[in-house]
């Protein structure tokens, strides 16, 4: 499991999240709108799992390990939220 | 010239020739798998040579045609018209580009925004039945790439190539990962995201497994890097060539001619008035972008377009000013020396020819033969220092063998020169249904006969001659759909093109099913244009008023359209016929059609002459002009004033003395009989007396260069057995 409820509510994003997560991601948000997203342990992250989160317009905290979505996505992200 | 880049140049035109082949194959069974995979084969060796030479615009606008193309055969879907269309597009514009090398010698180096232009064309084409974009605009890939740079101006220094891709729906299911692959691309820079749609969906009404994303990036890599990590997803993406910002772009700045033609749209729109803003509006709009666009500023082009519309839409020229005023800013003016004209294309003829190896195969034997004639000859020059008895019968059998072997050898080399009708003639289905498009008159051109073959000069000269006649016939000849179908008609008009070889001409009949030429209209326009006085007109045959429509000067087109008319264009048909020795004619049937009939020599370089001789000279007349040589008692020549004519066959002929039209000395003739050739010139019979005729011959015909290619009157020369100089006349120039 890479999309994970912490006990504070806030939706963890752990390793490589695979496009199924994109479906459990988007359950997460649903239930807790106002739920903050961790990424900071997100090694890699597909295009399915980004796209619900452009569409929740949530903007994760912490600094993913992958170049790619700490430098171009985050941003991307920023710029939506 | 590289060898590669002549090789090339060589191989492509020829590839060129076969894909529109096959093309217009598919164009009338687009199911054809046999001509689909003769177009699938040409575009994949024409784009295999733009690898060699290091071409990659054009090497990736053939890959895009090819892309198209396949799609098509995976689909199992016939070829569509606008595929087709494209594809053949694209391979007018290889032809450009091929044109643009031979004059350079290199590959072109600013190709790439015509080949993006091509390929956001073929990805429309193929994307066009499943509207997952939210439609590439025609014409844009500049446009959002301009705004993807405005809202980074940061990465302007950086950016080298923008990336716009539109993963389809089903992408997530087809196990890709769209990110992933922009993630990897070289030197990404930054990535925006859209929705393909207005606006995003709501959170609960997302279907997380269906792409629903545009994506643009910037990278600082050039465009061909980007686009062959792109490869395999051509149909999704578009790659656009950033220009260098700064000074590094003034190799595209404005011409100076440029910068005058943007500033006076300035002026133009500071008087506008309500009346005529739409107009105006539009008008500079539409040239300002045009310049730009000639100028290769294309993302310049698309910002004035935008500015037009805008303009349009707040009823106010201010957006378009100054975006005018924008693009001359951005566009420092080229240094003062001249923007030095590109060298007009010389119209010379292609240097090179290919050659069917057969043909090269018997000018090698009839070389051997002909060093067995030599040696025989050699032989008999040996005997005859030894004796003369039997000399002159061996001389006589191996003048007989070389004189064969020297016909053989001519037309041999002749052959050489030889290419089939067709290549000139497979240009113009394409062309008739541009036109028939353009003029909304349907109409379906036939070709017969394009195996013919003619000389390569002559080939190369027929093609705008065959298209003014074709583009005459659908604009004046062929009637609109409501008059034909009041006529009974069928709807859709017929164009004939025929071909054959006839002797040692070649006949070529372009006609139609129109409604012929009005014989009334013409005679009353040859009036008002001062061609002919109503005497002459009454004096003429319907046939010879016809023939009035190549007179200098005369359009009787009731509007002059933009695709024919004006007036310029039939006299233009017959001067360029009439240059390589043919003969252009029209016939006439009114309310059913007209037939233009080109009559060309085989070759340019062979004729048949009558030799003639007028004031003690020698005159060749080219045989094809001769009708009948007659000697005429003196007393039947009738003076007119200063004019001479004679009743020959029931008909009065004018007659020309020609020792006096070519103003050479005139001999004392104290004959009873007038020795006569009856030759038609001018599109008329007549006689031209002469003091001599002689023998027709075959000679080969030196075109006129130098001082004497400006003379009239006079087709060639050529030198004589004895050594003498043959001037050959064309005769339609002697008489004028």
């Amino acid at each position: 499991m890479t999309v994970a409820v912490s006990a504070n509510g806030t939706i963890e994003l752990t390793g490589a999240c695979p496009v199924e997560d994109a479906e459990a991601l988007l359950q997460c948000l649903l239930t807790t709108p106002a739920g903050a997203v961790d990424w900071s342990a997100c090694e890699s992250a597909h295009t399915a799992v980004i796209q619900v989160l452009l569409v929740a317009k949530a903007a994760p905290v912490g600094a993913p390990v992958s170049g790619f979505l700490r430098d171009i996505v985050a941003p991307l992200l920023q710029r939506r939220s | 010239m590289n060898e590669f880049i002549e090789q090339f140049i060589l191989e492509s035109r020829d590839l060129v020739e076969q894909a529109t082949a096959a093309l217009s194959i598919l164009e009338k069974s687009p199911q054809d798998p046999e001509a689909l995979d003769a177009v699938l084969r040409a575009f994949h060796t024409l784009k295999g040579g733009a690898g060699i030479v290091d071409f990659a615009a054009m090497e990736r606008a053939v890959h895009a045609a090819e892309d198209a193309l396949s799609h098509s055969r995976a689909a199992d879907h016939a070829v569509t018209a606008r595929v087709i269309n494209d594809c053949l597009a694209c391979l007018d514009q290889v032809v450009r580009w091929l044109d643009l090398m031979e004059q350079s010698g290199e590959v072109v180096a600013d190709a790439d925004a015509q080949a993006d232009a091509l390929i956001a064309r073929l990805v429309h084409s193929v994307t066009n039945d499943r509207p997952l974009a939210p439609a590439i605009e025609k014409n844009a890939s500049a446009s959002w790439s301009n705004e993807l740079l405005k809202r980074n101006p940061g990465m302007r220094q950086q950016a080298k190539t923008a990336v716009r891709f539109i993963p389809p729906a089903d992408s997530f299911f087809r196990g890709e990962d769209p990110m992933a692959l922009i993630a990897a691309l070289p030197g990404l820079l930054m990535l925006e995201a859209e929705p393909v749609g207005e606006e995003w969906p709501t959170l609960d009404a997302l279907d997380p497994f269906e792409s629903i994303l545009v994506l643009t990036a910037l990278t600082g890599s050039t465009g061909p890097a980007v686009r062959a990590h792109l490869e395999g997803h051509a149909g999704e993406c578009e790659v656009v060539a950033l220009a260098a910002a700064g000074p590094q772009g003034s190799e595209q700045a404005l011409t100076p001619t440029s910068r005058d033609v943007l500033k006076a749209q300035l002026v133009f729109l500071d008087s506008v008035e309500s009346r005529t803003f739409i107009g105006r509006v539009a008008s500079a709009g539409r040239v300002a972008s045009n310049v730009l666009r000639y100028c290769g500023l294309g993302a310049q082009a698309d910002l004035i377009a935008h500015a037009t519309r805008q303009s349009l839409d707040d009823n106010s020229p201010r957006a378009l000013r100054e975006q005018i005023a924008r693009a001359l800013e951005a566009q420092a003016p080229l240094s003062a020396a001249p923007t030095s004209q590109a060298p007009s294309r010389p119209e010379a003829l292609a240097r090179t020819l290919r050659v069917d190896a057969e043909r090269v195969d018997a000018l090698i034997r009839l070389t051997g033969e002909l060093t067995v004639v030599r040696n025989a000859i050699g032989h008999a020059v040996k005997l005859a220092q030894a004796d003369t008895s039997s000399l002159a019968g061996t001389l006589k059998k191996h003048y007989g063998a070389l004189d064969n072997i020297t016909s053989e050898l001519q037309s041999a080399v002749l052959g050489m020169r030889v290419l089939p009708l067709r290549t000139v003639l497979q240009r113009f289905p394409r062309m008739v249904r541009e036109i028939s498009a353009d003029l909304a008159k349907p109409a379906k051109l036939l070709i017969e006969g394009d195996e013919t073959e003619a000389d390569k000069a002559i080939v190369e000269m027929l093609f705008e001659p065959l298209l003014h006649i074709v583009r005459n016939a659908m604009d004046h000849g062929i009637e609109d759909a409501a008059v034909r179908a009041r006529k009974n008609k069928p709807a859709i008009a017929t164009l004939r093109m025929r071909a054959s070889r006839q002797g040692d001409r070649v006949l070529i009949e372009v006609d139609d099913d129109g409604n012929g030429v009005d014989i009334a209209r013409v005679r009353q326009v040859a009036l008002e244009g001062g061609i002919a006085t109503v005497e002459s007109l009454d004096a003429m045959s319907e046939a010879e008023i016809v023939d009035l429509v190549f007179a200098p000067g005369f359009s009787t087109a009731a509007s002059v359209t933009e695709l024919s008319g004006r007036g310029v264009g039939m006299d233009a048909v017959r001067t360029a016929v009439g240059r390589v020795g043919g003969r252009v004619s029209m016939e006439s049937r009114y309310g059913q059609g007209t037939t233009v009939r080109f009559t060309l020599p085989f070759s340019v370089m062979m004729s048949h002459v009558m030799t003639v001789e007028a004031g003690g000279q020698m005159f060749g007349i080219p045989l094809d002009a001769v009708v009948e040589s007659i000697r005429v008692p003196i007393e039947s020549i009738a003076c007119i004033g200063a004019a001479q004519a004679i009743v020959h066959r029931n008909h009065t002929l004018p007659v020309f003395e020609l020792a006096r039209v070519l103003r050479v000395r005139e001999e004392a003739r104290d004959q009873e009989d007038a020795a006569m050739i009856i030759a038609t010139f001018g599109g008329q019979l007549g006689g031209i007396r002469v003091d001599r005729i002689g023998e027709p011959m075959e000679v080969m015909l030196r075109p006129l260069d130098g001082l004497l290619s400006g003379i009239p009157g006079l087709a060639g020369t050529t030198i004589l057995g004895d050594g003498r100089v043959l001037l050959v006349l064309d005769l339609d120039g002697v008489i004028q």
